[in-house]
């Protein structure tokens, strides 16, 4: 479904919206048929495309975040913009509508958002005065708002009113949220631990936030969550992680303290692997489940344990295979800044390169094809006057320049 | 090839639209099976979009004259105070 260069040229003054199209800046790359590329289009792009991001917010992208289909900028002065797949409101704007190019969220207008994450179907806000708003899918309570309906406008969570939201990470059908006060809640779907611990076997989701209670007496310096995943970092790079297992089959209900010996600065996760930057080293925890067992495992293959169950189906057998794998060094280049989507990752390096790696079959890798990578590699997006950040969404990836 | 994942029905979700089960798939896109395709004993969802399919687990007797369950409330504009 690649397009010519010539038909992405033509769309982006047309969704410029009165402004000045946004080339040169800011990019993205793979699954787009929800718009979720943000570049007026809904077809697979295999290569960097322009992301229509007004001029203004030029050098003021503070943070992206990719959901199922959708993706949500944030700007240094807390102004927010989304866009991609609407059909469970996850956008915002008070409608249904998918829109391929990112357009301003109205109601926020009067607030200065300094957190967004975005779930498969759903959206989160945090504000300068810790207030949370979410919209979107909330069939699973991932909404937190005490019932199990869809919003189309972000929505005030009043379980959190007299709290302070610092942080928020959303998952496939999950929200977490960290406060001020150094404590975690979760609220959504439990079916895998990814909420916490349930009362009851029965309990397959929660519509009101409960507290996830495990973690040692540090503060918390960071969530994470995607698929049925959680995770949590602590200012001494402790790393827990609870839900679906990554490796193996026995999920967590718990906060699990993993890999005690490394000081983790960043941590991405995708629906099946885990990356966890340590020391200038990165590692990868699982695998890409959509590779199969034939494919060669990058890197030294020091955390290989055995197979422990045998009756299980054969997607299986790669999952159990991997514990922990250094992903391989790129030619004296440090890693900065790591992103994960479902089944694809990417890094940024401090020179100011991206590579990606991982499942390619909607040109996810920005590498001109469907292949998959079974070791990073390099994304041409020409020369950058000045640092860029990448992030992931489910099947696409997104670059914003920083300057 | 095989399966991407191994969901159970419970965890699909009715789309009313597409007449199918329908369960997340990593490209963005959803793995779909139909009543049809459960009354029938199939046990593979696949996306329209990519090459991936999930593998699904049900008890086939609960599917065997199954209707279509009744549609979930969807995505209503709400009011905020």
């Amino acid at each position: 479904m690649e397009q010519p260069a010539a038909a992405v040229a033509a769309a982006a003054p047309e969704e410029g919206r009165g402004e000045e199209a946004a080339a040169g800046w800011a990019w993205s790359w793979g699954a787009g048929t929800d718009g979720q590329l943000g570049n007026g289009g809904f077809d697979d792009y295999h290569l960097p495309q322009p992301l229509l991001l007004p001029i203004r917010c030029r050098g003021r992208v503070s943070l992206v975040a990719g959901g199922g289909a959708h993706a949500i900028a944030l700007t240094s002065d807390g102004e927010v913009f989304t866009w991609g797949r609407g059909t469970h409101g996850q956008l915002g704007h008070g409608n249904l509508d998918s829109i391929a190019h990112p357009k301003s969220v109205k109601f926020l207008e009067n607030h200065t958002v300094t957190c967004v994450s975005a779930g498969w179907n759903h959206s989160g806000f945090a504000t300068d005065s810790g207030k949370l708003f979410m919209c979107g899918d909330g069939s699973f309570g991932q909404l937190g708002t005490g019932d199990n309906h869809c919003r189309n406008l972000p929505f005030e969570v009043a379980y959190f009113t007299t709290r302070h939201i610092e942080k928020l990470a959303l998952g496939m059908r999950h929200s977490l949220v960290l406060l001020k006060d150094n404590s975690v809640y979760g609220f959504g779907s439990a079916r895998r631990g990814q909420v916490g611990q349930c009362a009851s076997r029965n309990e397959k989701s929660h519509n009101v936030p409960r507290l996830i209670a495990g973690f040692a007496d540090f503060k918390i310096v960071n969530i994470y969550a995607n698929g049925d995943h959680s995770a949590a970092l602590d200012e001494y790079g402790h790393l827990y992680i609870w839900g679906r297992a990554l490796i193996g089959e026995h999920d967590n209900d718990q906060p699990r303290a993993v890999l005690p010996s490394l000081s983790i600065s960043q941590v991405a996760l995708g629906w099946h692997h885990a990356l966890v930057l340590s020391e200038r080293e990165l590692f990868i925890i699982g695998v890409y489940r959509h590779q199969k067992c034939d494919l060669p495992v990058p890197g030294n293959a020091a955390g290989q344990q055995p197979k422990t169950s045998a009756a299980r189906s054969s997607h299986d057998v790669s999952s159990s295979m991997t514990t922990l794998q250094k992903v391989p060094h790129n030619d004296g280049e440090h890693v900065v800044q790591i992103a994960s989507g479902t089944e694809h990752s990417a890094l940024l390096t401090d020179r100011g390169s991206i590579f990606t790696w991982g499942w390619g079959e909607h040109g996810q890798l920005g590498l001109g094809d469907t292949s998959d990578q079974v070791v990073p590699q390099r994304v041409n997006i020409g020369v950058s006057p000045g640092s860029r950040s990448v992030y992931c969404g489910s099947g696409f990836t997104i670059a914003v320049g920083l300057v | 090839m095989s399966a991407y994942d191994e969901v159970e029905i419970e965890d699909m979700e009715w789309n009313a639209e597409l007449k199918a089960y329908t369960y997340p798939c990593p490209c963005g896109d959803l793995f779909q099976i139909t009543l049809e395709d459960l009354r029938l004993g199939e046990e593979i969802a696949r996306c329209p979009s990519c090459s991936l399919f999930l593998t699904v687990v049900y008890n086939a007797e609960d599917f065997a004259e199954a209707k279509e369950p009744p549609q979930k409330p969807g995505p209503t504009p709400v009011a905020v105070a």
